[in-house]
């Protein structure tokens, strides 16, 4: 048990996938440690949903090294899945049966008993009437049958794809709750998404891809750490010309005010130059994750020319 | 009938309604003409003197589980008559059925998953997609009245007589897109409301049924029973196609009213709220198969044991015939024994609950149903075996529940002992699950396959109308499982049959779980 502890839950190696000439996963790495929530970021067809159905044994890997919670996702898969739950992004549920059905049917079919489950409490919190046909949901309600299914028992994984997507601020804010609960546990979560803020409250490390491949992975602060600080000085002085300046990026001179994006190599020569000028006002703030996301596919774009 | 702005925007519905059917209305709407003209073209030929064809057409008329089928051949002389006697009842409840698919489809098949909704939020009209739904059946019906004219005209029957015949057709198809409309209207789910149109049909051909070999005056109730008495081969009764289009019309107006007294989504029984939990028992993929079928199997149920109850009630008098020489040998030539005659009709009928219950399965994997399922602890060959399991073990059932049923009508009815209608019903199971795995393993093949599950039980049976009338290899008539059936309880129980068909069904069971293991969900 305590060997399995410190496996990665999830560890993907030169994944490929494809569908026809169509090369949806193109030699993936994912490593997902146990105990993390681990962001899984890209754009609408990035190849996130094909890695998750991959995962989950229900498309037949290419190529590539898969192991899941120690196993074999294509061979041992209805073992393994008793440990895990699964929330789709579009979930669709069967017209005739209630909310309630659906969700004890799920929980069930995991091998959990739904009486000795939170599914009430969880119902409750995420305001869903258990009563309702399949067919009556609307987006958010259906995605909140399988939320409840999902967080009502206590899996080892959760994995989750872009799972808010329907839901409102306010159960959003029910959903990063129940999140943190089970990672206080000790369960691991895979959060699939294009919400970055979401991910940026609640993944410890990311992985973003793009065309099938990982563009960027690692902790959120590494990634910070790695990437370019936005600048804006209003100086005293003569603006000096950093244009040549090696790190520097975007630079825009308005009068006296200089703004610009930096490189952490190239932060101390512009600091030292704007100092030398005279710093009259000065803000660096560290990128959002919006930025490193649009860093991560800017610099895939410009290595591609 | 609508104002015009509820109906603003039919015409760009009606053409998105063309293109989504630009597969499935001219292969049916083909495969239909083309039963028509092999029956028009080949049955001349077997009656070749007009002594022939009386003597066919009085045999038919004799047999009341015959006339119960087909309908009687109201002018024995006429050739189009006897050529049509297939044709004119029993196939329009195929094109019946086609024209209720394609209502229901634009309707509230896109209602239920909320396409409508998507297109409601536009600048079209609330009652657009009923009109270019009624539009496009109209369309669709005078194309299939107008080939089936020219077809049997072609292949040599008289041409106003086929003109006469092709209107028929358009009329059941109008009333029947009129039915589909309405029902549309009654149930959220559009399950239900295709249970309610298949009932309503049902209802129409037995009413017909009982009318041509009882009380008349009940065909008369019932467009099927018009179908006949328009006698398009004979002394034609033209004012009775003006039927069609007055009930159709009635049909749609009555659609547009309960259209417009109801909200979007809803139907005119409210939904009543469900169990706010689970039963215990809801908790594999076979439990869950089972909920899912359970209406869907109730209703089956009741129609089978109806349609054996009056069948089994009309088909005595056939005891008499069977002593009969000469009339024994027509009846062979007409396709089989009497009851065999029903249940070779019934097996194909029946078949397609099988063929419901794969396509069913089809839709949860390309909804993403099945993929909900399969991340949880249930294997891919327990949701596989679930529904192949539903599907074949429920078409024996429901073969049971006819043949029970043909066996109370016929005691009831004081009939005289012709042996077991209960083995004759199920002799035809292994051939309907011949067909029934032939759909699951199109399903395995690929989920993007699975509409062609409907299409299997349709081609063998236009297959064995064919192998009927054109002197075909036997090896071709021999490719239709149904064939190799013996008629019970004319002929005899044969093991080799059974065990054969059986033994091709556990093959494509095995192929199909073979392929489905290593595939792609989804």
């Amino acid at each position: 048990m305590d060997s399995e502890q410190t496996l990665p839950v999830i560890q993907v190696r030169g994944l490929v996938k494809t569908f026809g000439s169509f090369r949806a996963l193109d030699e993936l790495d994912l490593t997902v440690e146990a105990g993390e929530v681990h962001g899984f970021l890209g754009p609408n067809g990035a190849g996130k949903s094909t890695a998750i159905r991959v995962l989950l044994g229900l498309l037949r890997k290419d190529s590539g090294e898969i192991r899941l919670l120690g196993g074999d996702p294509w061979s041992d898969t209805a073992r393994l899945h008793r440990r895990l739950a699964y929330v789709p992004g579009d979930v669709s549920l069967w017209p005739n049966l209630s909310g309630g059905e659906i969700v004890d049917l799920l929980i069930r079919m995991r091998g959990a008993d739904p009486a000795k489950s939170r599914r009430d409490e969880l119902i409750e919190r995420f305001s869903l009437d258990p009563t309702k046909r399949g067919r009556a949901y609307s987006k958010g309600n259906r995605q909140k049958v399988a939320l409840v299914a999902a967080f009502a028992t206590n899996p080892d994984l959760l994995i989750l794809d872009e799972p808010t997507s329907g839901l409102d601020p306010l159960m959003e804010q029910v959903f990063n709750d129940c999140v943190a609960e089970h990672t206080a546990r000790g369960a691991t979560v895979l959060l699939s998404s294009h919400i970055l803020s979401e991910v940026d409250r609640l993944a410890d490390r990311v992985t973003i891809i793009r065309e099938g491949r990982v563009v960027e992975s690692g902790r959120i602060s590494d990634l910070r750490h790695l990437s370019r600080s936005k600048i804006v000085a209003t100086l005293t002085g003569v603006v000096p010309d950093l244009a040549g300046t090696p790190g520097v990026h975007d630079l825009a001179v308005d009068g006296r005010q200089v703004r610009c994006t930096v490189d952490p190599q190239g932060l101390p020569v512009v600091l030292a130059a704007l100092t030398a000028a005279g710093v009259e006002a000065l803000t660096s703030s560290p990128p959002t994750l919006e930025e490193l996301f649009l860093d991560a596919y800017r610099d895939r774009v410009d290595a591609g020319r | 009938m609508t104002s015009g702005s509820a109906t603003t925007g039919w015409p760009l519905l009606l053409r998105l309604a063309l293109r989504q059917d630009r597969i499935l209305a001219p292969v049916s709407i083909g495969v239909l003409v083309t039963m028509s003209v092999a029956s028009a073209a080949a049955t001349p030929g077997l009656y070749a003197s007009e002594a022939d064809r009386v003597h066919a057409g009085d045999a038919i008329n004799a047999s009341p589980a015959i006339v119960a089928l087909y309908g009687p051949v109201l002018d024995v002389t006429s050739v189009g008559e006897l050529s049509m006697t297939k044709m004119t009842v029993l196939y329009a409840v195929f094109v019946a059925v086609l024209f209720v698919a394609v209502v229901r489809r634009h309707t509230r098949v896109d209602e239920e998953s909320g396409r409508t909704e998507l297109v409601g939020g536009t600048s079209i009209g609330r009652d657009a997609p009923l009109a270019a739904t009624v539009v496009e059946s109209v369309l669709l019906a005078v194309t299939l009245g107008l080939l089936t004219a020219a077809g049997n005209a072609v292949a040599g029957l008289d041409g106003v007589g086929s003109l006469a015949f092709g209107a028929v057709w358009a009329g059941t198809a109008l009333v029947a897109a009129g039915i589909g409309a309405v029902t549309a209207q009654v149930s959220a789910s559009a399950r239900t409301c295709a249970a309610f149109a298949a009932g309503v049909i049902g209802l129409l051909f037995v009413l017909r049924a009982i009318g041509d070999t009882g009380p008349q005056w009940l065909s008369w109730v019932s467009p099927l029973g018009w179908n006949t008495q328009v006698r398009a081969y004979g002394d034609q009764r033209w004012w009775l196609l003006l039927l069609y289009p007055a009930l159709a019309a009635l049909l749609f107006t009555v659609a547009v009213v309960l259209r417009g007294r109801r909200d979007l989504g809803s139907g005119l029984v409210p939904a009543r709220p469900g169990p706010a939990t689970g039963s215990p028992r809801l908790a594999d993929a076979l439990s869950l198969a089972v909920t899912v079928h359970a209406t869907t199997i109730v209703l089956w149920t009741a129609a089978a044991a109806a349609l054996g109850v009056v069948f089994g009630m009309i088909a005595p008098g056939i005891g008499d015939l069977l002593d009969s020489e000469t009339a024994q040998s027509i009846i062979d030539e007409l396709g089989g024994a009497l009851v065999a005659a029903i249940l070779s009709v019934v097996a194909v009928v029946l078949t397609y609950f099988a063929v419901t219950v794969v396509n069913h399965a089809g839709h949860d994997e390309a909804d993403g149903r099945a993929e909900l399922v399969l991340a949880t602890a249930v294997s891919r060959n327990g949701w596989f075996a679930a529904s192949a399991l539903v599907a074949l073990v429920g078409t024996a059932w429901l073969l049971v529940v006819t043949g029970l049923g043909l066996w109370v009508g016929y005691v009831a009815a004081d009939g005289p002992g012709i042996g077991n209608l209960l083995v004759a019903a199920l002799a035809w199971a292994p051939a309907a699950w011949v067909v029934g795995a032939l759909a699951v393993l199109t399903l395995a093949v690929g989920v993007r396959w699975s509409a062609l599950v409907w299409a299997w039980p349709a081609a063998f049976l236009t297959l064995t109308l064919i192998a009927d009338l054109v002197d075909l290899p036997g090896w071709v008539e021999g490719l239709s499982p149904y064939s190799h059936v013996p008629s019970l309880p004319a002929d005899e129980w044969s093991w080799g049959s059974a065990g054969g068909l059986s033994a091709v069904a556990a093959g494509l069971l095995a192929v199909a779980w073979w392929r489905f293991r290593e595939r792609d969900i989804g």
